[in-house]
């Protein structure tokens, strides 16, 4: 009962999902706005959850004074200060111009962004030790990554012909490239989600 | 007196014939005929199609026609007001409204309405007869996603028919894929190390497909680490995949025959936030000096550094993900890749369980067909013969 | 206050960059921060914009479908107490039945049906010798690419050359999106050096 109920949930939740794709007649449209609602509102609950997860992470670190718990106390510090932050004064709290937002702007935003930077060294060394690796196919992904790369710079006489090929192999072999993948993935899903929802695939529902 | 009629009479065939010469012109264009108004097919119900001939003077005569308007009516000598206009040249147009009945611009099913249509110069109009009642309802089927229902059924009976093989005992064969050889050995390394084992299921909710195909490989994983008692470190970014995942290595482990190895808080929720996610797990893959690394499931921008940082702490890694953005910087900074549809085999050759074996069996038959039908679609087009492309044509 | 702001952005910056060299706790303080931070806004926003509009504001308008969203939402936090946290299930249940309903003929359209439309081209278009070539490349690349992705048959023999010109192909596709990206990336490390040295130090104008 335990595992059976839930794979049923799955039955005809995923059964309803597929038929109401057919059915254009309002009836079915409310089923599908609905479902998609309850989804969000399940994720939002689910959100206590993590915060629970992080939070207990934190404060074991901190009570078993493992290696590195001082920065576990920085990750509670932000979060509940955050969390104050966000809610003492209701929902103007993260109005524009309150504490709440400066921590958003001047802490948040400037590490992601220079997480994002990061992308710049790395892209560089992942180019570097592909090379290193020397064969045909990585030979094929750099020098196609390197004329598609110069496509923007001016390099004299052979600048037409570099434009002209690398947007040729943008539109044609790419394109086929893609659309094959996107193909498999659009097989492989489709058959994942069959599995899923007749109860062939239900290691996610766990066990007893 | 004589004099005088024969003068007006004059004046007035001179008139008469100046008149013939310089007809008085008519403003008004002609106005669109043949106006049809019936339910819009494959909708909601709250829609009516208008359809009309084009006036005259639209792009032929005096060429004057800018727009029409379309006027609807409840009766059809009641007030009339204006729906909607469209520019000349065009001969149909939606009638569409609301479904809430709060809406100030609902459209009632199954309620009569009559329409005329408009042709309207820079400083004239003429309508059309009036076209109705017509009535707006919803469809039951949508008849352009037959062949998407087609293909549907297809799908499911040739998934059903070769699962029915494989309990039968029919076996199938599967060549090797270099990303699922590897993961004994991964595994066979972070123990022999005695290193834990990483593994990301991306940055995707338990609502995306790639992340519940990764859920599927990490229950496998996760057995394998069980039998081989090894650490798995699974942080995740979204706490319904953290649920899941918990339940899923929690199987694994069942499964392994050790349920007491099991520990909840190796698989814990960090942040829902894409880069202080990845800065978490870098801090992971350093500190926690993991000897093997799997990245399976919906990956976006932070794929490299992920990549990138498992590399310099010496891991193995073996990614798989489905967004075609990312697979080539997997492919450049892991040890393998499963590309695509790949990820979405792979907990058919972890398992290697009949039914799935069948399910990946079907998944060839469907590949074989639309290859066929592409090959056999590219030539007859070229023939400008269109029976494949209609097969595969679907109407939103 | 900006100012402050601007100092602690920027020593900030330094510390995610400090990483590139080596694990340190200067990184890991501004990792850390991060996570909390990050964790806190994100369940404050979420809170606010959807939580309150999606569910509180429905319920108080007399919706009362929505609370069958909560219940389920309240099953899921039973996972919180051992002995009646397998009725979460029921809400991880619904989640997954439902996602797999939806990608189930969203994938088959959108990835198959409609990609296999595109690819159905004219191999000989009359008088156009460039497109013939393009159509010709479009075709057998794709094609070729199933060919790779096909898992019933090993990569031997004319099977395995095509199966070789398949993956040559998606090779020329990983290096085109990967020299294609190269310069967005490098433009957001400008960013960066653009805040450093023009408006925390000032150097730049």
């Amino acid at each position: 009962m335990r595992r059976q109920l839930p794979i049923l949930i799955v039955f005809v939740s995923g059964v309803f999902m597929v038929i109401q794709y057919f059915i254009p007649h309002e009836s079915f449209e409310f089923i599908y706005e609905y479902a998609m609602d309850w989804i969000i509102i399940i994720g939002i609950f689910a959100m206590l959850l993590g915060l629970w997860s992080l939070t207990r992470a934190s404060v074991s670190k901190v009570q078993a004074k493992a290696p590195g718990w001082g920065f576990s106390v920085m990750t509670l510090v932000g979060l509940a200060t955050m969390l104050f932050l966000g809610f003492y004064k209701g929902n103007k709290s993260i109005a524009e111009g309150t504490f709440f937002m400066d921590l958003f702007w001047y802490i948040y935003t400037p590490i992601q962004a220079t997480m994002f930077s990061l992308l710049a060294f790395y892209i560089a060394s992942a180019a570097y030790r592909s090379f290193r690796v020397r064969t045909v196919l990585a030979t094929i992904l750099l020098v196609t990554a390197l004329i598609i790369m110069l496509r923007l710079i001016p390099l004299g006489p052979i600048s037409g012909v570099n434009q002209w090929l690398a947007s040729w192999i943008l539109t044609v072999p790419n394109m086929a490239a893609k659309r094959a993948i996107w193909i498999g993935v659009g097989l492989g899903a489709t058959a994942t989600a069959l599995k899923i929802i007749f109860g062939i695939e239900r290691a996610y529902m766990g066990k007893d | 007196m004589k004099k005088t009629k024969a003068v007006l009479f004059s004046i007035l065939i001179i008139l008469f014939f100046f008149n013939l010469s310089f007809p008085q012109e008519n403003l008004s264009p002609p106005p669109p005929t043949e106006v049809r108004a019936s339910d819009t097919q494959n909708d909601n119900g709250h829609s009516i199609t208008i359809t009309w001939k084009l006036s005259g003077d639209d792009g032929a005569g005096k060429k004057n026609v800018v727009a029409y308007e379309i006027l609807r009516s409840e009766l059809p000598t009641g007030e009339f007001v204006v729906r909607g206009m469209v520019p000349a040249g065009n001969n149909t147009y939606q009638d569409r409204g609301a479904k809430e009945k709060e809406d100030k611009n609902y459209f009632p099913p199954h309620k009569d309405f009559y329409y005329k249509v408009r042709a309207k110069t820079l400083n004239s109009y003429s309508e059309s007869e009036v076209a109705g009642p017509a009535q707006a309802y919803g469809e039951w089927f949508h008849l352009g996603k037959l062949p998407v229902f087609v293909g549907t059924l297809a799908f499911t009976i040739m998934v059903l028919a070769f699962i029915s093989l494989a309990r039968k005992g029919k076996e199938f064969y599967v060549r090797p894929l270099a990303g699922i050889d590897a993961v004994d050995d991964a595994i066979g390394r972070a123990t022999e190390m005695g290193r834990p084992i990483l593994y990301i299921l991306g940055l995707g909710s338990a609502a995306d497909i790639a992340t519940i195909a990764s859920f599927t490989i990490l229950n496998r994983i996760a057995k394998k680490t069980a039998e081989h008692k090894t650490k798995i470190i699974v942080p995740c970014n979204d706490p319904i995949v953290m649920s899941v995942a918990q339940e899923t290595v929690k199987a694994g482990y069942l499964d392994a025959g050790r349920p007491d190895m099991y520990k909840e808080e190796n698989i814990f929720y960090l942040t829902s936030m894409q880069f202080a996610y990845v800065a978490a797990v870098n801090g992971i893959m350093l500190r926690e000096q993991t000897a093997t690394n799997f990245y399976l499931g919906k990956f976006y921008a932070e794929s490299l550094i992920l990549a990138e940082t498992g590399s310099v702490a010496g891991s193995i890694q073996i990614s798989g993900t489905d967004e075609i953005a990312q697979i080539p910087f997997f492919v450049a900074a892991t040890d393998f890749t499963l590309i695509g549809e790949e990820l979405y085999a792979a907990s058919a050759y972890l398992g290697r369980e009949p039914l799935l074996l069948g399910a990946l069996k079907a998944q060839d038959l469907a590949k074989a067909i639309v290859m066929i039908s592409l090959a056999s679609g590219a030539v007859a087009a070229s023939f400008h013969l269109d029976f494949f492309l209609r097969l595969f044509t679907v109407q939103m | 206050m900006e100012r402050i702001g601007i100092w602690i952005a920027a020593l900030l910056t330094l510390g995610i960059f400090s990483f590139l060299y080596k694990d340190n706790p200067f990184y890991k303080f501004c990792e850390s921060l991060f996570v909390g931070i990050s964790a806190g806004y994100w369940f404050v926003t979420t809170f606010w914009q959807v939580f309150m509009p999606k569910l509180a504001d429905n319920l108080v308008a007399g919706r009362f479908y929505y609370m069958i969203g909560a219940i389920f939402g309240v099953l899921m936090l039973l996972r919180l107490f051992p002995k009646i946290g397998w009725l979460s299930r029921w809400s991880l249940a619904l989640v997954v039945g439902t996602t797999a309903g939806l990608y189930f003929t969203r994938y088959l359209v959108s990835n198959g049906m409609i990609q296999v439309q595109n690819t159905i081209i004219p191999l000989y278009v009359k008088g156009n010798l460039s497109q013939t070539i393009g159509n010709l490349v479009i075709v057998i690349g794709t094609f070729s690419g199933l060919i790779y992705f096909f898992f019933s048959k090993e990569h031997k023999g004319t099977f395995g050359g095509l199966a070789k010109l398949g993956i040559w192909f998606l090779m020329l596709s990983f290096g085109a999106s990967f020299g294609y990206t190269v310069m967005s990336r490098m433009s957001l490390l400008i960013g960066r050096m653009d805040y450093l040295l023009g408006t925390w130090l000032g150097l730049i104008r």
